[in-house]
């Protein structure tokens, strides 16, 4: 999604890859073992666990402090509206998601909010349909894919973008293609909003992240695998469309923590 | 109904009193494990928010409730999974005295930040033969609701808590793949991952000053 990043961090990973290889396969006569290898589904685990450790530093130098600054420095009011804002423009995404699923009344929802938001909402700094108890939900193609039958495939980590799966690797480099917005014309000014917009996503995701990820740090004893099992439980439940009350329409799609995201604090 | 439910149990009961195997889980009640979701949460919710106590106090009230209301042993024994057999008497004897102070420590400490906290019961539906899911939604001011289900099963005649799921995430899956990946990593030795536990808990005790 962002060039210069994926420049640097493309061949990073792929010599990463190299030099960690594939995680042994358990012996044919420890069925139980050989059962959990299949379930955890991670072929490139040793390489996965090498890029995670790489996120983690990145994350802990530069990421988490900028997120805590954004929450420090500007009041809830601005997150909110910020955060309303770029879960407006991803309706696109989400709108197309819901048709491919066939989910004609959470369509009309996305549909509905986006004229109101867009206009009485002011350009979706309100989030006016909440008001009126039509509150918004996230749908990505990778969620599509699964609607529509398709397996997970093997468990991927990515510095920056997090857990994800060949699956949904797969949908989001589609949900990034059909984006109107990487699509429209060219020049300064749009790619400097594509920039700020990209930007503002990553920040506003970390941020809602703040706690669970303190949370997962200081109490498991193993991160890596805590927050595989995590994105694969949220994940069926996004899939399934069962999110909770409290939930917002998160920026980054689903962040798959185990949690939904929802207003700042 | 409600009698020949009474009898179905009671036959029940007979035919494992007559096998001679110690049954954990019977069939769980969905009224009933609702009324225990209920009073242990409002249990928690008043000792959070009792403004006569201090933070230790505090902790301390809320660890002696989630001490009566969760299945401590039979949770333990589920994240362990396959590897409870792997494990010598002694080892496992020390896992779960580990797992309870880390499992109620990590609970506490969560609850405890919950200040101001409501809780209200949602829909409530019975999943399996063994359990009853209790759907409970979780308020704090200035901040969105988020919905808590309970698993509860029914341990030797009493109503249990076996798992927590906060907004789709079950605590105990992810516990047991957290687990089962320190044990994995280091040779399949139970062992690794009470010395892993001993540490956790130090540190844990070192935050809390005491």
């Amino acid at each position: 999604m962002n060039p210069p990043l994926s420049r640097i961090f493309g061949p990073a990973a792929l010599v990463l890859l190299l030099l960690a290889g594939c995680a042994t396969r358990p012996p044919a006569d420890d069925p139980e073992a050989l059962q959990e290898f299949r379930e955890n589904n991670d072929p490139f685990e040793p390489a996965n666990r090498a890029l995670f450790e790489v996120n983690e530093a990145i994350d802990k130098a530069v990421l988490q402090p900028i997120a805590e600054a954004y929450r420090d420095l500007l009041p809830k009011p601005v997150r909110s509206g910020i955060r309303n804002v770029l879960g407006n423009l991803r309706t696109p995404t989400i709108l197309i998601g819901d048709l491919l699923q066939g989910n004609m009344t959470r369509a009309r929802e996305t549909t509905g909010r986006f004229i109101v938001n867009s206009t009485i909402g002011i350009g979706g700094i309100v989030d006016v349909g909440r008001r009126y108890d039509v509150h918004g939900h996230s749908e990505d193609m990778g969620q599509t894919f699964a609607v529509w039958g398709m397996g997970e495939g093997f468990y991927m980590f990515v510095p920056l973008l997090g857990p994800t799966t060949a699956r949904d690797l797969t949908g989001f480099a589609i949900d990034v293609y059909t984006n109107p917005q990487s699509l429209i014309g060219q020049g300064y000014a749009l790619d400097a909003w594509n920039y700020t917009r990209i930007g503002m996503t990553v920040v506003d995701t970390r941020e809602a992240l703040l706690e669970p990820f303190d949370m997962v740090r200081k109490t498991s004893l193993d991160p890596y695998a805590t927050l595989r099992s995590a994105y694969r439980q949220r994940r069926s439940f996004e899939i399934l469309n069962k999110d909770g009350p409290g939930g917002a329409v998160a920026p980054a799609g689903g962040v798959g923590f185990g949690q939904s995201v929802m207003e700042p604090q | 109904m409600r009698e020949f439910k009474l009898s179905r149990r009671l036959l029940l009961a007979g035919l494992i009193g007559l096998a001679g195997t110690k049954a954990q889980a019977q069939q769980m009640d969905i009224t009933r494990a609702t009324a225990f979701v209920d009073k242990a949460g409002q249990d928690l919710v008043n000792a959070i928010n009792d403004p006569r106590l201090n933070q230790a106090q505090r902790r301390d009230k809320v660890a002696g409730i989630l001490r009566s209301a969760i299945d401590i042993e039979g949770t333990g024994r589920f994240i362990l999974g396959r590897h409870v057999r792997q494990a010598s008497p002694a080892e496992l004897q020390d896992y779960l005295k580990l797992f309870d102070e880390i499992i109620i420590r990590n609970l506490s400490a969560r609850f405890g930040e919950y200040r101001g906290v409501r809780f209200s019961l949602g829909r409530s539906q019975q999943r399996t033969e063994e359990d009853a899911l209790v759907s409970t939604l979780v308020e704090r001011p200035n901040n969105p609701a988020f919905t808590l289900d309970w698993r509860v099963a029914e341990i030797n005649g009493q109503p249990r808590v076996v798992d927590v799921i906060a907004e789709g995430t079950s605590l105990r899956l992810t516990t047991r793949s957290e687990y089962a990946a320190v044990i994995q990593r280091n040779g399949g030795r139970v062992a690794s991952l009470l010395d892993a536990m001993r540490g956790q808990i130090a540190q844990l005790a070192a935050r809390e000053g005491g």
